[in-house]
């Protein structure tokens, strides 16, 4: 197992009266850069804090326009922790391609922090959700094709001396030549979120990437999308490595199940009810209309639409518990998942820094290493026994 | 006055298009939503006039969308849809809204194309100080006030009353957000228009009508009345007590309207 700190460096001061999104929309007099300033500071400092707790590596990713996250630009943090740290693996998850114009930049980027860091890069790669496309101007219709064509423009920078041409439908340029080119052979890991389309788990499969749940969902939802990635790299005719799965999710750990509940709860519903409204926004031919509409019929296992802890619980949405019950529930997300990577997201919503802290201590000395020891009973077996 | 419906070939694409009335072609070009069906406007027509009404690429049965990237796309493809009408002269083009716009563009592109020209209510322009409202990602409770004047319109009614998509019929889901996505295709940036129409205007030799709904609140009267003053010849009428969707709200004061213009 690896387990990767992941945070989302939300803003934690929206006013209590606020009601709308927080995407888009949510309107920028509502940033403090002074209490960013602390903000920032504050979440680099969590960053750093969790190599030292001996994660193995740290998650950061791109959001524009919200208050859901502040980092438009993930790899401007990342590099900062390529110089910071010594040892973790540094996973940015991921650049939304089509939103670089052109996606060399990406190539560029991903290479200087690889490069800096001595090989420490995880090159992850993302349509860009659908709030991005109404924030930037981009034409959502075109965001898959732009995507797929920015990965191999990415991939050939990366692989193929330079100098060379490209000559695709969106990107045309006469010489692709980056400066530096990364440490990591043939290239740095590639990730790919997912949240169920098999086009996505068809390209991450053929590819040999890494397939990354989409957080959020009913349990039962991650589960279905890991079976059908697991189909999908059989049909390529070889059996998906574990480590080519990786499930975010929020945790907390705390001494005993109800100070957990009690320490945790209000940071959860911030989260869920004032940071994840808006985030599911889907404008016009960013999905196929059939795929919309799966989406808007599928309320049911989403975390926006909770309304009681019960709910949290018993979907898995948030682990949340004493250090025995945080590793019992992960033990069996793990052999029901079969995932090879653990995303913790031990910072949510409004949790201040000292909650944050003592998460990520009892995590990282009761729960982690239990986990580490932990043989996940092969996947076939975990199904069978509950039933699935 | 029934109309009939049959499938097109154009260069290989399938059109699907609707059909009625003896008389001096008609071109009707529709726009995102409502006018996309047959109107008992329409028939009225159908009268005086043989009334063709396509559906755009993506649209209802029609295919296409695949090789439509911009506005461009689409006057080339309206261009091959007039060749393949096998007309005996240029049609009459009336176009709503969206359709308003592909019909100025090809009235500018194309003079010797069009006959007589109407734009009702019609995308295209961009005006700083009367922007086109955001139409893409608005609820349907908020379009309805954009687009009616009588809220209590039976189609302002029924769209004000959805709250949950799920209580819709699949097939009604599906086609709406098809369509969506065939208008994001050309309209979604730059946002409904094309900066270099209005400069272009003065090209229209076909004299031109120009239809407004006083009270539309999706794409303000300004954009007709510089539609009007930029097109030469251009008369503009504006119908009072009017959203953005005369063929509807106002069917029998714009049936009349663009009859008298085109006899």
């Amino acid at each position: 197992m690896d387990f990767f700190f992941f945070h989302l460096m939300p803003w934690p001061h929206l006013p209590a009266d606020y009601d709308g999104p927080a995407w888009v929309k949510c309107p920028n007099t509502n940033y403090d850069p002074k209490r960013g300033h602390e903000a920032y500071n504050r979440y680099l400092d969590e960053l750093l804090y969790a190599e030292e707790l001996g994660f193995d590596g740290l998650c950061v990713n791109e959001h524009h326009a919200n208050a859901y996250g502040n980092m438009p630009s993930p790899n401007l943090i990342a590099s900062i922790l390529a110089r910071q740290t010594t040892r973790c693996k540094i996973a940015v998850v991921g650049n939304a391609l089509p939103l670089y114009n052109p996606p060399l930049r990406v190539a560029e980027e991903f290479a200087m922090i690889d490069v800096i860091s001595g090989g420490r890069l995880i090159a992850g790669m993302v349509v860009g959700g659908g709030p991005e496309y109404y924030s930037n101007g981009l034409n959502p219709a075109e965001a898959r094709e732009r995507f797929y064509e920015a990965h191999d423009l990415i991939v050939q920078a990366w692989t193929r001396p330079g100098p060379f041409t490209f000559n695709g439908k969106h990107y045309k340029l006469r010489y692709v030549n980056p400066w530096p080119r990364p440490i990591q052979q043939p290239h740095p890991p590639i990730w790919i979120p997912g949240a169920g389309s098999l086009e996505t788990m068809e390209f991450v499969a053929k590819r040999r990437y890494a397939y990354m749940g989409i957080p959020y969902f009913h349990k039962r939802v991650f589960k279905r999308n890991f079976d059908f990635f697991r189909e999908a790299c059989e049909k390529e005719g070889y059996t998906a490595d574990p480590k080519q799965m990786g499930w975010l999710t929020p945790i907390y750990v705390a001494e005993t199940d109800a100070q957990a509940r009690k320490e945790y709860e209000s940071h959860f519903w911030y989260f869920a009810k004032k940071l994840l409204p808006g985030i599911e926004i889907s404008p016009p031919g960013y999905t196929t209309a059939r795929s919309a509409l799966k989406i808007l019929t599928s309320r049911n296992d989403f975390m926006l639409y909770l309304e009681h802890w019960d709910q949290v619980e018993e979907g898995g949405y948030a682990i949340v518990g004493s250090p025995a019950t945080v590793r019992q529930r992960m033990e069996e997300m793990i052999d029901t998942l079969g995932v090879g990577n653990i995303l913790a997201l031990l910072q949510l919503g409004t949790l201040p820094a000292d909650l944050t802290r003592k998460n990520m201590e009892l995590f990282a000395r009761e729960v982690l290493p239990a986990l580490r020891k932990h043989t996940p009973r092969p996947v076939a077996e975990a199904r069978q026994a509950v039933g699935a | 006055m029934s109309h009939t419906t049959l499938m097109l070939d154009v260069r290989g694409t399938a059109v699907e298009l609707r059909r009625a009335g003896p008389g001096a072609p008609l071109l009707y070009l529709h726009g995102g939503g409502g006018d996309s069906e047959w109107l008992p406007v329409f028939d009225r027509w159908a009268e005086h006039f043989t009334v063709y009404h396509p559906s755009h690429p993506g649209f209802g049965k029609s295919g296409g969308l695949e090789h439509i990237d911009g506005i461009e796309d689409l006057v080339f493809h309206y261009v091959d849809v007039i060749a393949a009408l096998g007309l005996q002269g240029p049609p009459h083009v009336v176009g709503q809204s969206f359709g308003g716009w592909v019909a100025a563009e090809i009235a500018q592109r194309y003079p010797q194309l069009v006959q007589r020209l109407v734009l009702i209510d019609a995308a295209g322009l961009w005006l700083d100080e009367a922007p086109m409202a955001e139409m893409f990602g608005t609820e349907p409770q908020e379009l309805a006030k954009l687009l009616f004047y009588d809220q209590q319109h039976p189609l302002a009614v029924a769209m004000s009353s959805i709250t949950d998509f799920t209580q819709l019929p699949e097939e009604m889901i599906l086609n709406q957000l098809k369509a969506m996505e065939a208008l994001a295709k050309v309209a979604w940036n730059p946002y409904f228009h094309n900066p270099k129409l209005e400069r272009r205007l003065d090209r229209i030799t076909a004299p031109t009508l120009v239809v407004w709904g006083r009270q539309d609140g999706l794409i303000p009267l300004a954009h007709g009345e510089r539609y009007a003053s930029r097109i030469p010849g251009a008369r503009l009428a504006v119908i009072d007590k009017c959203g953005h969707l005369p063929v509807i709200e106002q069917p029998d004061k714009v049936g009349e309207l663009v009859t008298a213009f085109l006899r």
